[in-house]
């Protein structure tokens, strides 16, 4: 309800109940759910508030400390900051954009899942941000590619990317005398190696955070079957129950016995302890590991990509790019895509950087990259040399079907001999999830 | 209502008073009347917190049986789709494993709560030193919300945390097993968290109803010798009837809506092995954004908890 459309004079109890009992009543006559819904995108923009909602996930402590300061920093219109536990915000985000009085702004992913909501009608169109001297407009043109709908507008403002790879500690890998491989060999001695010396050699946390082991699901298929059929794959093209999979399974089945056992209780935070503390060797994930490392540990910290397993294969890798977009519903249009320029703006982009501590990568082209670490440094190289770029495997394909791959992917991790049942389990959910 | 208004009209025998008129007849009181002709501020004070509870509650309800019968996202419009929901509900294996852990939850949850709470009220029910000191203890839990009981209890339970700790000190090596990541022990692993928290509440219920028997009967049993056992058999126990008619209906109310303690320790895993229907029904309606088959959920868990009270309540009543 919109606190605006309330008089203002305080009200008595009875004129409140009969207040209730005819929105009772109207409710009544209001006719089923889902019935009469106007599509908001083709109400013209109109701005009938001066104040701005920004709902944001980020909930880890640094960059939400970060994202307030920046929000701090804006004067032009009153905004308020919301953030939300990732995993709530997760699940009520189609409510939020669907209620009457959506929050104006909100952080979340580029890519299939943006596209998704622009094409039921609730992203506020950006196109103009991405023109003339928008403050998008300098942006890459893969960046502008993925932050477009199928009508080709621009729905989404990236503001970070970052990268996943497989980071590690130089001063550990130096104590145990190994050095980061560069073949998909080398890496499996060097797993062995590590183990040998009674070291964990992977970590990962997939008890709370199951979707983290998609990450090794997406590298084996991408180092595998490539890129393209990654994408088809995730699309509902291929199936998870096919002889290309199955090859992707078994060579995942040959690394669980390398994974720290007690990762199944992690979340992807816990399990970064392991590595800090050198009780484990290496970790799959994105660059926001940096996060979980002390200050003065961070600079210890370096990554390799998963190695080549078929040099036929493209080199692909996994970036996956975040920023905003608005609620088409937003009463206040100017002041969303206002808000929105300060955010995309070099200066913000440094700023959220430097204060979330989380290796990210600026989209824009502007930002002062000879304070960047070496780490950050790396990454870039890494992300322009590669042929191919996938995001994530939620962010390809829904969270839909993350849930499936949840559920098929933990029980591997647990029962990699039932493989088979899995993937024929697999392929029925996935399969409920596309015809859903 | 309008039957109520009908027979107290029809059964309004009595001679009228001088002083009332047509229009006033509806303020007219029938002598033998069970139902007095009620003033109009009191049909109000029904009338409007009825409206607004088929507002709030049963016209949301209504429409969640309505959403049962289509395929919708949230956004745009619902597809009817009939009974299919219903029947992919038949086949789908993780609505078996939410239905059967919800059995499991019920009777091992109700159950050993009561049987806990229970045991607990009478040992602590004679008056001696520090036993509110105990009470409060053992009540303690409960002013913590579900959800940071089981955030807590997921600490204790980490491979390396506090329980594997414990066990080991005492001899039992558990090989740092993991409570809530094993399929064969997550579940229970919640419920001793969630007994945790409610057996302090069940106490408090039953002592209160402890307080309420009288004494002097079970002075006179055991002066005409009967064992402790046969005295809380056949003198304390019947007396806590009416407490025992709350604790069930509180009891079946809280099992089937347990949500947040799963949520908060598993979210319904690992591979959905601790999902329970609530949680299911949050998952796919929620995180999936199936509203249609998430609402074909609900009314499952709505039709288990109408069955579940109506039986009792009939029971209940025909016993009086």
């Amino acid at each position: 309800m919109n606190p605006a459309e309330l008089p203002a004079t305080t009200l008595s109890r009875r004129s409140l109940l009969l207040g209730g009992a005819a929105l009772g009543g109207s409710f009544l006559l209001s006719g089923c759910i889902g019935g009469s819904q106007t599509p908001a995108a083709s109400s013209a923009p109109s701005d009938t508030a001066t104040t701005l909602t920004l709902q944001s996930s980020l909930s880890d402590p640094k960059p939400k400390a970060a994202l307030d300061s920046i929000v701090k920093g804006y004067t032009k219109y009153p905004t308020t900051l919301n953030t939300v536990a990732i995993e709530q915000f997760r699940a009520q985000l189609p409510t939020y954009l669907t209620s009457a009085n959506p929050p104006d702004v909100l952080t979340w992913y580029a890519g299939s899942v943006a596209r998704d909501y622009a094409s039921k009608g609730l992203l506020l169109d950006l196109s103009d941000m991405w023109t003339g001297d928008g403050a998008c407009a300098k942006f890459s043109a893969p960046l502008k590619a993925l932050s477009s709908d199928e009508s080709g507008k621009q729905i989404f403002v990236p503001t970070s990317y970052y990268w996943w790879s497989i980071f590690y500690r130089k001063s550990a890998f130096e104590e145990w005398g190994v050095q980061p491989p560069t073949s998909w060999d080398e890496f499996m001695t060097l797993l062995d190696t590590l183990k040998g010396k009674g070291i964990a050699p992977l970590t990962n946390g997939t008890g709370s955070t199951p979707w983290m082991a998609s990450g090794w699901f997406d590298y084996l298929d991408l180092r595998i079957n490539g890129a393209a059929f990654h994408r088809d794959l995730l699309a509902g093209k291929h199936s998870f129950d096919s002889a290309e999979v199955r090859k992707v399974m078994d060579t995942y089945a040959t690394l669980v016995p390398y994974f720290d056992p007690k990762g199944r209780s992690y979340s992807w935070q816990e399990a970064a302890t392991p590595l800090v503390n050198k009780k484990a060797g290496m970790y799959l994930i994105g660059a926001f590991v940096t996060q979980a490392f002390p200050a003065s540990a961070v600079k210890d910290v370096d990554f390799f990509s998963v190695p080549a397993i078929d040099p036929a294969i493209p080199s692909a890798e996994e970036a996956p790019t975040d920023g905003y977009f608005a609620s088409a519903k937003s009463k206040n249009v100017t002041g969303a895509k206002d808000l929105l320029s300060y955010l995309a703006s070099p200066a913000q982009q440094q700023a959220y950087i430097e204060g979330s501590g989380s290796s990210n990568l600026p989209t824009s082209p502007d930002v002062d990259s000879s304070k960047f670490s070496p780490l950050v440094l790396k990454g870039i190289k890494l992300l322009q040399e590669t042929k191919e770029i996938t995001q994530f495997f939620n962010r390809d394909s829904s969270d839909a079907l993350q849930t499936t791959a949840d559920t098929a992917l933990t029980k591997f991790l647990d029962k990699p001999r039932d493989v088979a049942k899995i993937l024929k389990d697999w392929q029925t959910a996935a399969q409920q999830v596309w015809n859903s | 209502m309008s039957t109520a208004e009908t027979a107290a009209r029809s059964s309004t025998t009595g001679p009228p008073r001088s002083s009332i008129s047509a229009g006033q007849r509806r303020r007219r009181f029938g002598r033998r009347s069970v139902t007095r002709r009620v003033p109009p501020v009191v049909w109000a004070l029904l009338l409007v917190p009825l409206l607004v509870e088929l507002a709030w509650v049963f016209w949301p309800a209504f429409n969640s049986f309505q959403l049962s019968f289509t395929k919708w996202s949230g956004v745009g419009v619902a597809e009817p789709v009939g009974l299919k929901n219903y029947r992919t509900l038949l086949y789908d294996p993780i609505f078996h494993t939410a239905i059967t852990n919800n059995v499991i939850w019920i009777v091992a949850f109700g159950g050993l709560s009561v049987v806990i709470g229970l045991a607990l009220a009478v040992a602590l029910n004679k008056p001696r030193r520090g036993v509110g000191a105990y009470r409060s203890g053992i009540y303690l839990p409960m002013v913590f919300s579900l959800a940071v009981t089981g955030l807590f209890w997921r600490v204790l339970y980490q491979p390396d945390g506090p329980i594997n700790a414990i066990l080991a000190a005492i001899g039992i090596d558990t090989g740092q097993h993991q409570w809530l990541a094993d399929p064969n022990t997550a579940l229970a692993a919640i419920l001793v968290a969630a007994l945790w928290r409610q057996a302090g509440y069940i106490m408090v219920l039953y002592l209160a109803g402890l307080k309420g028997c009288d004494p002097t009967l079970e002075e006179a049993a055991a002066v005409d010798g009967a064992s402790w056992s046969q005295r809380f058999r056949y003198i304390v126990f019947p007396q806590l009837r009416n407490v025992n008619t709350v604790i069930f209906a509180v009891t079946v109310i809280d099992s089937l809506r347990t949500f947040d303690i799963v949520w908060a320790m598993t979210r319904g895993g690992p591979y959905n092995s601790t999902q329970l229907l609530s949680t299911y029904m949050y998952q796919v309606g929620f995180t999936q954004v199936n509203l249609g088959y998430g609402s074909a959920i609900a009314v499952v868990i709505f039709l288990l908890a109408i069955a579940f009270i109506i039986t009792y309540l009939v029971r209940a009543t025909r016993e009086e």
